[in-house]
């Protein structure tokens, strides 16, 4: 059972109401299997989809909303995937953005069923992925890198980053650094030095 | 002297004191119009406000007035706005300060004369423009709004586009002013300026060219017709010359373009380069012509469709025979080694040829250069010697001094053409010869042969498809693709001895080689794109068939004096106080340049012929420069409607001159089709106009009775009459107004716009975090597609959203698609079959994997935005200006504001452990639970490092970061 489980945690559970769903077809990327399960996907231990045509919408505007309370708060990201297959989508997608945004869930809108697969796979796939990808890209020599990071200290600006490190050294000097000592460099203004001072001294979590 | 039909168009205008549109035939000089009305106001009828005016047409306008009216910009502090509202002069301003100085109350309405607006047919019906509009008549009544547009053709685009946009500007009036009119035919005719209408014939290649061009063209068409996708009617091969033919398929195609095979979109492409094909083969000499061909073939040859047509193949093959052609070495020497200055370096490419020729199946070919020089070249080197001819003879026969004197002032001829590299390469042909113009093209042209191979290559290796195409191609393909690799391979290995060559002829001394390298380097590409016709009757009725004898002529010269003559005169030019633009700057430099030249040209050439001193233009550059120059010769190089209407204009405004104009057309070209049908579509527009102008309802009170500052409740009345229809109990809704907080750099769009129709309030702040704040929980990023992608790119997005989300309790992203565009991003054939990272379904997906909380909007336009934004605010608390304002800056002790972290962490402390190295998203909660501060952490040795970030690794990599040397300074 201990693979089974294993097999479950990376493979896309998908419910028995989504029996016959032409969009199964096109999770190729990732396994699935059907399981029973609330929601109609569950793409990972904290997040889960819904599926709705709009087409079905229309016909059952409330459907939505009776799947999404059966939820319940269990996961922390909980996507409504939104079929767009309708050519007046204004009043029903409205309706929908509504109520997902009232309820806590994330629309994504997809216009075909091979997208609707596509987003489902990729959530699976990405689960555990960093988000760098859409951080943009960063240059990844020594002084960005300090620059990058220095400059979290507000009114810290780049030339500051130069007159720092080429005083300090290094960064865990410029870190253990005294309030004299930054006061010393050219360009540090008085707040700059206590900003800096409390970034590198004041503890992560305050005391309340 | 200001025109009559101008100030019948002001008349016109001032008799209707709520103002009115004009729409004015292109050419016909419509910054004197504004500058003839700007003149007539007076500081006690109050301020006026000119929006939206391109630069050039700035430009134009500081040139007709003697006191130029100031800019408003947003670095003005808003006191000294304040006191320029009220001064009653006038003003350029910005759609977008104006919206907010407006919104904010910030401008005292009842001291506003007006409104001028100066290019009405960019405008559409839910413009920033038309919002201040609504603004300014709810405010001030008695507000006059005039709008102008010297471009009917794209005011007829679209359904009933200049009613709508009457409506939205509230203007009732509309005077439509057609070259045709007639009074304004009777004024530009009375006069007519001396026309001499010159067709010089194509060559055999060129008109091979043409034709082939025309006909891969009628396939595509044909083919597109086939979609049944368009409408049939306009898919002609006329309107295929414009440019406008692009937004009539666009416009037809873009609500379903996502459902389009890759095979029409790739057809709408081709169109348009073929259409830029046409353009340049007559603008363009042969051998730009064809390395602009072959950097096609190199770039599209995978995806095009015409690139395979049939006809496609004698494209190639014309422009080919243009430039070079191969001959057998063993076989007859045919006309042998022709040119002199050639003889000797075309020895050292045959041995190239030699070498390389085991490649092909024949043995030896040799490269024969012929760089055919555009027809055009010689004629209008006849033109300007025959001017300077019969200058002489009037001097000659002893004209009276005065007459001359006066001469000399205006005795600059001005040549007109298309593009600042036509320019250059004109002059430089006109300076140093045709023939020497070639071979500095043939030149480049051999050199840029190597790297399109080098790119070649790379395609061939990453994609081996390249046979599958040359398939297509009949059989007849092969020939060319192997001819070119010859001649290519030939180029590779004469390269060295063809640089060689070059740079000695550089030490030879003609300095001006580099300079005419930089200079057309500079100017080839990039600026290819323009080309907005304009349209006008015919002018040329009265023409005169030009006696050009076809002079034999040898190699062209200057004298020296002729050339000083120019300097001086460009230098005097520049002196008047224009000196901006770039041409003029490049005509400076180009001036000083070629007295250079002349030198030892006129020692080697003793019977130069003298030019007149010349002044090349750039109609793209689009400067007064007929009332800068004041020539009394203009030669119309590259035909442009509008250009012809400036001459004319220029003409009935300075009667005392002597004006005379040569056109030279190619004949029977598409170059003269394209300028007749730029005159028919012009009249058709106006026309069209003139239809619509008889049917168009305009309400009555469109002077603003009605509208005011009830406008609002008005629009909030019917939303709770809706409500009362929707809701069957007709519970009452508060009257309440709705406001949404917006973001100051938001008014470049048009949502503010929208709202505000919708009847909420809207208040312009600077927000640091989101673009529209619509509850006290509710904080909007809005993104249309093209931002949707580019910040993912950058990252701003995942910036953005982590400060909604660190802020609001419901953060959203708005994603807005155009209302005319289609709604999805991709079609079902564009998904491709594997999860991959820089797809925008991956990019969307993590986004929501990292903000599980952040709400996503999809919306179809804004029109549909405005109703979600209006149905999220039903039962929320209206948003706090002050306190949307505070948040995200943070206060003087660094602690920002209502940030839902920052009574519980030192923000900038986890912000920066974040971003060094070997922390992740995963590990840096349990470093801040292991080490108080930052600088503790600093002080861990690495094993310690590794317990508390699970893994050696990471805490090497964050151990070397903080202890690595800084570079030193050097």
């Amino acid at each position: 059972s201990q693979s089974q489980s294993n097999q479950s945690r990376n493979a896309i559970l998908v419910s028995h109401r989504q029996k016959g769903n032409p969009l199964l077809k096109h999770i190729r990327n990732v396994r699935w299997a059907f399981a029973d399960v609330v929601c109609d996907y569950m793409l990972g231990q904290n997040s889960c989809a819904l599926y709705l045509s709009l087409r079905y919408h229309l016909l059952h505007p409330d459907y939505l909303y009776y799947r999404i309370r059966e939820l319940q708060k269990n996961f922390k990201l909980r996507v409504v995937l939104c079929h767009v297959d309708v050519d007046d989508v204004v009043k029903p997608l409205l309706e929908v953005t509504k109520t997902a945004m009232l309820h806590d869930c994330t629309l994504l809108c997809a216009w075909s069923l091979e997208e609707c697969g596509r987003y489902l796979e990729t959530i699976k796939v990405y689960e555990n992925k960093p988000a760098d990808l859409i951080q943009g890209q960063m240059d990844t020599d020594y002084l960005s890198r300090l620059t990058h990071s220095l400059t979290t200290v507000r009114h810290v600006n780049k030339t500051d980053v130069v007159t720092l490190g080429s005083t300090f050294g290094s960064l865990s000097h410029i870190m253990d650094a005294s309030m004299e000592d930054l006061a010393r460099c050219p360009g540090i203004g008085e707040r700059k030095v206590k900003r800096l001072h409390d970034t590198f001294h004041e503890p992560f979590k305050r005391v309340v | 002297m200001v025109l009559e039909f101008h100030q019948h168009i002001v008349a016109e205008l001032l008799e209707e004191p709520n103002g009115g549109l004009v729409i004015l035939s292109s050419g016909l000089s419509l910054p004197r119009l504004i500058a003839s009305l700007l003149l007539l106001h007076s500081p006690s009828q109050g301020t006026l406000l000119l929006l939206s005016s391109s630069a050039s047409l700035k430009s134009h306008l500081l040139h007709h007035l003697p006191h130029p009216p100031s800019e408003i910009t947003a670095d003005l502090p808003s006191s000294q706005r304040h006191s320029l509202y009220s001064s009653g002069l006038v003003f350029f301003i910005t759609s977008r300060i104006l919206i907010v100085d407006l919104l904010n109350n910030k401008i005292p309405t009842s001291n506003l004369a007006g409104i001028v607006i100066l290019n009405t047919h960019s405008l559409s019906d839910s413009s920033t423009e038309t919002f201040i509009c609504r603004i300014v008549k709810s405010l001030n009544k008695n507000a006059y709004i005039r709008a102008f547009s010297d471009k009917p053709n794209s005011m007829v685009s679209g359904f009933s586009k200049t009613e709508r946009i009457m409506k939205s500007l509230f203007v009732r009036k509309l005077h439509l002013w057609p070259r045709f009119q007639v009074n304004i035919s009777e004024e530009l005719e009375r006069d007519p300026p001396l026309v001499v209408d010159i067709r010089v014939p194509m060559t055999k290649c060129m008109v091979g060219i043409q034709k082939a061009i025309l006909e891969v063209m009628d396939a595509c068409l044909k083919e597109m017709r086939k979609t049944n996708k368009v409408d049939v009617e306009d898919l002609t091969v006329e309107n295929g010359l414009f440019k406008s033919f692009d937004d009539i398929i666009r416009r037809q195609l873009d609500p379903i373009w996502h459902t389009l095979g890759k095979k029409t979109k790739q057809l709408v492409s081709d169109l348009k380069t073929l259409r830029k094909l046409l353009d340049y083969l007559v603008r363009y000499d042969a051998v730009s012509y064809l390395k602009y061909l072959d950097t096609l073939r190199v770039s599209e040859s995978f995806r095009s469709v015409w690139i395979f047509a049939e006809s496609s193949y004698k494209i190639f093959d014309y422009a080919k025979k243009r430039a070079y052609r191969l001959v057998r070495s063993d076989g007859l020497k045919l006309e042998g080694p022709s040119k002199k200055i050639t003889g000797k370096k075309r020895k050292t490419k045959g041995n190239g040829d030699r070498g390389t020729s085991s490649e092909s199946t024949i043995s030896g070919v040799l490269l024969e250069e012929v760089l055919e020089e555009a027809p055009k070249w010689k004629v209008l080197r006849e033109v300007l010697e025959e001017i300077q001819a019969e200058r002489q003879k009037q001097a000659s026969s002893g004209e009276e001094l005065l007459l001359e004197t006066q001469e000399s002032d205006n005795s600059i001829v001005l040549v007109a053409c298309k593009d600042e590299r036509s320019c250059m390469q004109l002059q430089d042909c006109i300076l140093n010869g045709s023939q020497k113009v070639m071979r500095e093209e043939w030149e480049k042209y051999l050199f840029s042969k190597v790297e399109l191979r080098a790119v070649q290559t790379s395609h061939k290796n990453k994609k081996s498809k390249e046979p599958k195409g040359y398939g297509i191609l009949h059989g007849v393909a092969p020939v060319t693709p192997a001819q070119t690799a010859e001649a290519s391979s030939v180029c590779k290995q004469e390269n060295d001895a063809l640089l060689a060559a070059a740079s000695e002829m550089r030490n030879r001394g003609t300095s001006d080689d580099p300079e005419a390298h930089v200079s057309s380097k500079g100017h080839g590409k990039g600026r290819r794109k323009g080309r907005s016709k304009k349209i006008l009757p015919n002018v040329h009725s009265g023409n005169n068939e030009s006696n050009n004898k076809a002079a034999t002529r040898d190699k062209p010269e200057i004298s020296g004096s002729e050339n000083e003559g120019q300097i001086d005169e460009i230098h005097s030019g520049a002196a008047d106080g224009y000196s901006e633009g770039t041409v003029e700057g490049a005509q400076v430099d180009k001036g000083v340049l070629p007295e250079h030249t002349v030198k030892t040209d006129a020692a080697q050439f003793k019977d130069s012929k003298q030019l007149p001193p010349l002044h090349f233009y750039a109609l793209e550059s689009d400067q007064p420069i007929l009332d800068i120059l004041k020539p009394s010769v203009v030669v119309v190089y590259h035909p442009d409607m509008s250009f012809v209407r400036e001459i004319e204009v220029y003409k009935a405004e300075n009667p005392s001159i002597k004006l005379k104009v040569y056109f030279i057309f190619y004949e029977e070209s598409t170059e003269v089709q394209k300028f007749e049908a730029s005159i028919r579509r012009e009249n058709g527009a106006f026309e069209s106009l003139i239809r619509q102008k008889s049917m168009m309802m305009i309400p009555v009170d469109q002077d603003g009775h009605c509208l005011g500052l009830n406008l609002s409740t008005e629009a909030q009345a019917t939303t709770s009459q809706n409500a009362v229809t929707r809701k069957a109990g007709g519970r009452k809704e508060v009257e309440k107004e709705m406001q949404v907080i917006v973001d100051m750099r938001e008014f470049m769009s048009s949502l503010p716009n929208v709202l505000h129709l919708k009847g909420m309030r809207i208040i312009p702040v600077v927000l640091e975090v989101g673009d529209y704040i619509l509850s006290p929980l509710v904080c909007v990023e809005r993104k249309s597609i093209q931002d949707l992608f580019s910040s993912f790119t950058s990252g701003r997005l995942y910036h953005q959203v982590e400060m909604m989300v660190r802020y609001y309790r419901m953060p959203v992203l708005l994603i807005e698609f155009s209302q005319d565009k289609s709604f999805s991003f991709l079609s079902a054939s564009d998904i491709g079959d594997d999860v991959t990272p820089n797809s925008i379904i991956s990019k969307l997906s993590l986004l929501a994997l990292h903000f599980p909380r952040l709400r996503i909007i999809w919306s179809r336009s804004l029109h549909a935005t405005a109703e979600i934004f209006a149905s999220l605010k039903a039962n929320q608390d209206e948003p706090d200006e002050a306190k949307a304002i505070r948040v995200g800056v943070p206060s003087e002790e660094g602690i920002v504001e209502d940030d839902v972290r920052a009574e519980n962490y030192n923000t900038s402390a986890v912000e920066f452990l974040r971003r060094l190295p070997g922390i992740t998203d995963s590990n840096y909660r349990s470093i801040m639970d292991g080490c108080k501060t930052l600088g503790e952490l600093v002080l861990l040795p690495v094993e310690k490092l590794a317990a508390l970030m699970g893994g050696q690794k990471a805490a090497q990599t964050l151990r070397d970061f903080l202890d690595a040397k800084y570079p030193t300074l050097q």
